[in-house]
């Protein structure tokens, strides 16, 4: 049952895309997303998904992957645009019963879901073209100047690293306790909801057992190795801004201002 | 000062552990996990402050992490994150009255995540209904799951030691 799982969306690949520096494409995604608020109308959406449309050219992710990560919210997507479409008052351009179409609906629908689409797949690409690991680091420098006041910016990126280190072996564990638990006659499949949240708890206290027992060893061997936290800490993959990041900057920064100046002329 | 430091260490990787025991339960029970009629059974984790402080910065980077594999990118992650932080941090302060424990989580998801579904993702239900369904699937894993958990684990306590 846990079998068909995939964890994260990382596409492993060795593009300009892949290759860059992990904070600039935290930032980067960042000024895409405030990007898309910013446009209010079509053209636009036109120049972002233009943008858009380049950078996966250049990531060589396959589209069908990236589409195949939107399938969990399509119907998501298609209930919001129905609903937008039929439920908005204005100017009656189709009447099917008692069912109408207007101008405004129709307008508000297709820019809803425009706008998610492009929400969805823009800060997709990131988890898309960096490796969990990288993406932690970059947090974990961006999060940096805020250790002034108080932020443990080092130990919440250690704890994203181990947490996600961990998923695949607490799945397998999760699996292990929920066939043992049937084998003694627990049930997950039947009653009303209220009564199968319940059913959860014999799972859930073997788990946490065993995390916390897999945590006192952890905490152990990283004392006996002398872990000492994040200062002087060196690594073997260290972050350095380059050409291209550079590059990638000053097209971030034109992009920003095509859209921000067609909001205001356009 | 030796003991210190190892406690300190052994705080971090418990809350690290709780993060990934919050992100895994939303993978593996998680079709409904995301998205406007949320019901998420890792919610249920949300009662853990009131054991453990390493319960915050766990249910707080567990948040992140789990939706950072989800499918809604970015925003999920810094707007669930903050909320959740948020109301571990309450739950936290309310820890000596059992009952009260579950309220944050059910209260701040639906007012941050109702309001983010509404605003950013347009999902086409007024504000509170959007808060409403949020809060409902919250209040199911809180109550129904989180409270009787919290009950039982708090018979354990030694394990979070």
């Amino acid at each position: 049952m846990l079998r068909d799982i995939t964890l994260g969306q990382y596409y492993p690949g060795n593009s300009v895309i892949h290759r860059l520096d992990p904070r600039v494409k935290i930032i980067a995604t960042m000024a895409f997303i405030v990007a898309l608020f910013v446009v209010k109308s079509f053209p636009g959406f036109g120049i972002s998904f233009l943008a858009l449309a380049a950078v996966i050219a250049v990531s060589k992710v396959p589209v069908k992957y990236i589409l195949r990560g939107l399938k969990p919210i399509f119907l998501i997507i298609i209930l919001t645009f129905m609903l937008n479409m039929f439920m908005i008052d204005g100017e009656v351009l189709i009447k099917l019963g008692f069912l109408h179409i207007t101008r405004e609906g129709l307008y508000t629908a297709v820019f809803m879901a425009v706008r998610l689409i492009l929400l969805i797949i823009g800060s997709s690409l990131l988890t898309l073209a960096t490796k969990p690991m990288s993406l932690t680091d970059g947090i974990e420098s961006l999060l940096k100047p805020l250790r002034r006041i108080g932020v443990p910016a080092h130990e919440l990126a250690m704890m994203m690293t181990i947490a996600l280190r961990f998923i695949p072996t607490l799945l397998e564990e999760t699996d292990k306790i929920m066939k043992a638990q049937q084998a003694r006659g627990a049930d997950f499949e039947t009653g009303n909801i209220f009564k199968r949240a319940k059913h959860l708890i014999p799972i859930l206290i073997p788990l946490f057992i065993s995390a916390f027992r897999i945590a006192q060893d952890m905490a152990m061997a990283m004392e006996a190795r002398c872990y000492r936290g994040g200062d002087n800490r060196t690594r073997m993959n260290g972050m350095k801004l380059g050409k291209i990041d550079v590059v990638a900057v000053i097209i971030m920064l034109l992009f920003l201002g095509v859209v921000v100046a067609e909001r205001i002329w356009l | 000062m030796k003991q210190l430091k190892t406690r300190q260490t052994k705080f971090w990787i418990q809350a690290a552990l709780i993060a990934a025991i919050y992100a895994t339960l939303t993978i593996v029970l998680g079709s409904f996990g995301y998205g406007p009629i949320q019901f998420r059974i890792a919610e249920a984790l949300t009662v853990l402050p009131a054991l453990t402080p390493a319960g915050i910065p766990g249910l707080f980077v567990g948040c992140m992490v789990a939706n950072i594999l989800g499918p809604y990118g970015m925003l999920d992650m810094i707007l669930g994150g903050g909320a959740t932080l948020l109301a571990a941090l309450m739950s936290y302060a309310l820890r000596k009255r059992p009952i009260l424990v579950p309220l944050p989580p059910v209260l701040v998801n639906a007012v941050v995540i109702g309001s983010m579904l509404y605003y950013a993702y347009g999902v086409p239900m007024s504000l509170l209904a959007c808060m409403a369904t949020v809060g409902l699937g919250q209040l199911v894993s809180c109550y129904a799951l989180g409270y009787p958990l919290l009950k039982i684990l708090s018979r354990y306590e030694n394990i979070f030691k």
